[in-house]
């Protein structure tokens, strides 16, 4: 009994931290969906008019659809690219990997603004990229990929492969190396032993970095306002309009709500195949 | 078991706000206290509505001088303002008032900053307790309608008689004046004339295949809503019917083939035009034509067959302001002429008043066309204010085309 007071304890400031900050402003958030208007009067009006019209919209749809499809291949791409260095970094870098792992980690304290911004100077017409391909003898001739989804892709994909490299190398670094060594003595190959001791041993790490950045980037505004040109709104870009521009609240919190969902639809699949306190390292 | 168990507390931390949020939903309004939306004052130390015991508080500044203290008025003048045009930042901009409240400034007026209209627009609906703001025309009805400000006594502003007539006339709803104009600028097309055949003579030829993949409209659901709607000769887009309204969006479709990016931050209307990648920029404001000019760009602000966009933006007193005579006295400062040219000198935006005319430089006069004043309403489109309902429907217009596959 004692010890579950004392549980009690350790917990409340966490939970009131969530509570407070967390649950009860998405409680106003829930509640705001269903109001006619955001001030004055129309604002005590409850209806379901914005709930009718998100589902009639297509735009809407196809948009959700679209951001969701565009975050699934950024994850997927950065877990691709920081696999393998987390991999280096755990079997064959020794003593100096911590130094490496945060050499990683350094462009990330970079504002995040600036390092979006980057790839304007790199991709664009005068850029970077497009001199470099004209010194060696091609005409690109104006911008490179940039204004365009591809963009948005390349940019996120930069901006999070440290946070996918982080999970994967926590992963990889828990694995008995005497169980590599168990799977050599029983005839196992290199790239066999990888394929049935380290990679599903990872795949927690995997699974982590793919929240990690699948999470976040559905909900991407800024990004695709700079890089993503015409076709590449996302959108958060919607919500961003139905708040600031169209003074229409309730609409953009259903929006926020929608997405909600969206996110816990990954997250409930995950579920169903990997234990979640897993990827805690619980 | 246990893994069993650790999975269901987790899955439960995740519903739990869902269920917490239906069942907040469910209690209808019981949320009380929490439904106004948070607001700060970002560069106020002090709560903007001082209370009696702050006003009975004497000045820190005791014994300073006889001169200073009778300089120090009761409250402090709180005003919602765009960054970029605060007193003690711009001092020239409020020259009368800086100079009379020198030692107090800091104390005598107060700042909670908006990024744009909407921003302000929300702040003054939730009421931070605000003396003045200043917003931009096309909202000046909303704040009216929702009796956010009250009618000005003009006779308390001794540099009113210099103000623009047909600027302060837009001002003026129901028979009165309720906003001060005070910074204005055109929204027209600009060009990099060495990159184009031919340049642009009017809205309509924005659409002209020439530009395709280099024109940068600017990220504005109203802008665009009306740029197009000229185009297609819908004299007065801001009040266009349904049938009009479909027009208007098929043909920012149309345009959106042509469409190389959006310049979203008034910066990006500076680089891009810079870069090459830009041909044609709409919607762009005078100072990006003056800095492109004075950095010695070939580009053209073109003069529409339909006329240029104008905008204006002034200031509006607060409908609950308590501190009037600051207010009054901080209004008439900002548009006595001197100020209004460190305006234009400073920023390259028009000066609402035009007795300015002869303090501002000549460079800036010229590219602003700021010595034809008396034809301003001739050569530009000021749009009449946008109600609630209007914008709404331009914005979704404008996500529609931007979201279209």
């Amino acid at each position: 009994m004692e010890n579950r007071s004392r549980v009690a304890v350790l917990i409340s400031p966490s939970a009131v931290f969530l509570v407070v900050l967390f649950l009860i402003p998405l409680g106003i958030m829930a509640l705001y969906s269903f109001r006619a208007g955001a001030f004055g009067p129309e604002s005590q009006v409850f209806t379901l008019d914005h709930y009718r019209e998100f589902s009639r919209n297509a735009t809407f749809h196809r948009l959700l659809g679209r951001s969701a499809w565009l975050s699934f291949r950024v994850s997927l791409l950065a877990i691709l690219l920081a696999y393998p260095v987390a991999y280096f970094l755990v079997f064959r870098t020794g003593e100096s990997r911590l130094f490496l792992l945060t050499v990683i980690i350094v462009p990330a304290w970079v504002s995040y603004l600036l390092r979006v911004l980057s790839w304007k100077v790199i991709l664009g017409g005068n850029g970077v990229l497009a001199s470099f391909l004209e010194w060696i003898g091609f005409q690109p001739g104006g911008p490179i990929l940039i204004y365009s989804p591809e963009a948005v892709i390349v940019t996120l994909v930069y901006v999070w492969i440290p946070f996918v490299a982080l999970p994967i190398f926590a992963a990889l670094e828990r694995i008995d190396r005497s169980l590599l060594e168990a799977a050599a003595d029983l005839g196992c190959g290199r790239f066999e032993a990888f394929l049935r001791v380290t990679l599903p041993l990872s795949l927690p790490g995997i699974v982590a970095g793919f929240l990690f950045v699948f999470i976040p980037t559905v909900g991407e505004y800024v990004t695709p306002a700079l890089v993503g040109g015409p076709d590449g709104i996302m959108f958060g870009n919607l919500i961003f309009s139905q708040f600031l521009r169209g003074l229409n609240w309730p609409l953009g919190s259903l929006m926020s709500l929608a997405m909600l969902v969206l996110i816990l639809v990954p997250l409930f699949l995950v579920g169903r195949f990997v234990r979640l306190s897993d990827l805690a390292g619980i | 078991m246990r893994a069993y168990r650790r999975v269901t507390l987790v899955w439960m931390s995740i519903l739990m706000p869902l269920v917490l949020a239906l069942v907040l939903v469910a209690c209808g309004s019981g949320g009380g206290a929490g439904d106004e939306p948070e607001t700060e004052t970002e560069t106020s130390v002090d709560e903007p509505a001082a209370t009696a015991e702050e006003e009975a508080a004497e000045p820190e500044t005791a014994d300073t001088s006889a001169e200073e203290e009778a300089a120090m008025p009761e409250e402090p003048l709180l005003v919602l303002e765009w960054s970029g045009y605060t007193a003690p930042e711009v001092p020239e901009m409020f020259g009368p008032f800086t100079e009379k409240y020198t030692a107090t400034l800091e104390e005598v007026v107060e700042y909670n900053l908006f990024a744009d209209d909407a921003e302000a627009y929300t702040k003054m609906q939730t009421n931070v307790g605000a003396d003045l703001v200043h917003p931009c025309h096309s909202w000046w009805g909303l704040y009216v309608e929702a009796g956010l400000v009250q009618p000005l006594d003009t006779s308390r502003l001794s540099n009113w008689s210099g103000l623009h007539p047909e600027l302060a006339a837009l001002g003026e709803f129901n028979g009165e004046q309720y906003f001060v104009p005070w910074d204005w600028g055109y929204e027209t097309i600009l060009v990099r004339t060495d990159l184009v055949e031919n340049v642009p003579e009017s809205w309509a030829d924005v659409w002209d295949e020439e530009y395709a993949g280099h024109v940068v409209p600017w990220d504005s659901a109203e802008s665009n809503f009306i740029m197009a709607g000229l185009s297609i000769g819908i004299t007065d887009p801001v009040n266009a019917t349904p049938e009009q309204d479909e027009q208007i969006k098929q043909r920012l479709l149309d345009l959106k083939p042509s469409i190389l990016t959006y310049w979203v931050d008034y910066t990006e209307a500076y680089d891009l035009p810079q870069t090459g990648d830009a041909w044609v920029l709409t919607n762009v404001w005078p100072d990006a034509y003056g800095f492109l000019l004075s950095e010695g760009y070939e580009v053209a602000y073109v003069n529409p067959t339909e006329k240029r966009l104008g905008w204006v933006c002034g200031y509006g007193i607060s409908s609950d302001s308590t501190n009037l005579d600051l207010a009054y006295e901080y209004l008439d400062a900002a548009i006595a002429p001197d100020s209004m040219a460190a305006l234009a000198n400073t920023y390259w935006y028009g000066a609402a008043n035009t007795e300015a005319l002869p303090m501002i430089d000549e460079f800036a006069v010229e590219f602003m066309e700021l010595d034809q004043m008396d034809t301003l309403f001739e050569r530009t489109y000021f749009p009449e204010p946008i109600s609630e309902e209007k914008r709404q429907i331009m914005v979704s217009i404008w996500d529609e085309v931007k979201a279209a596959p």
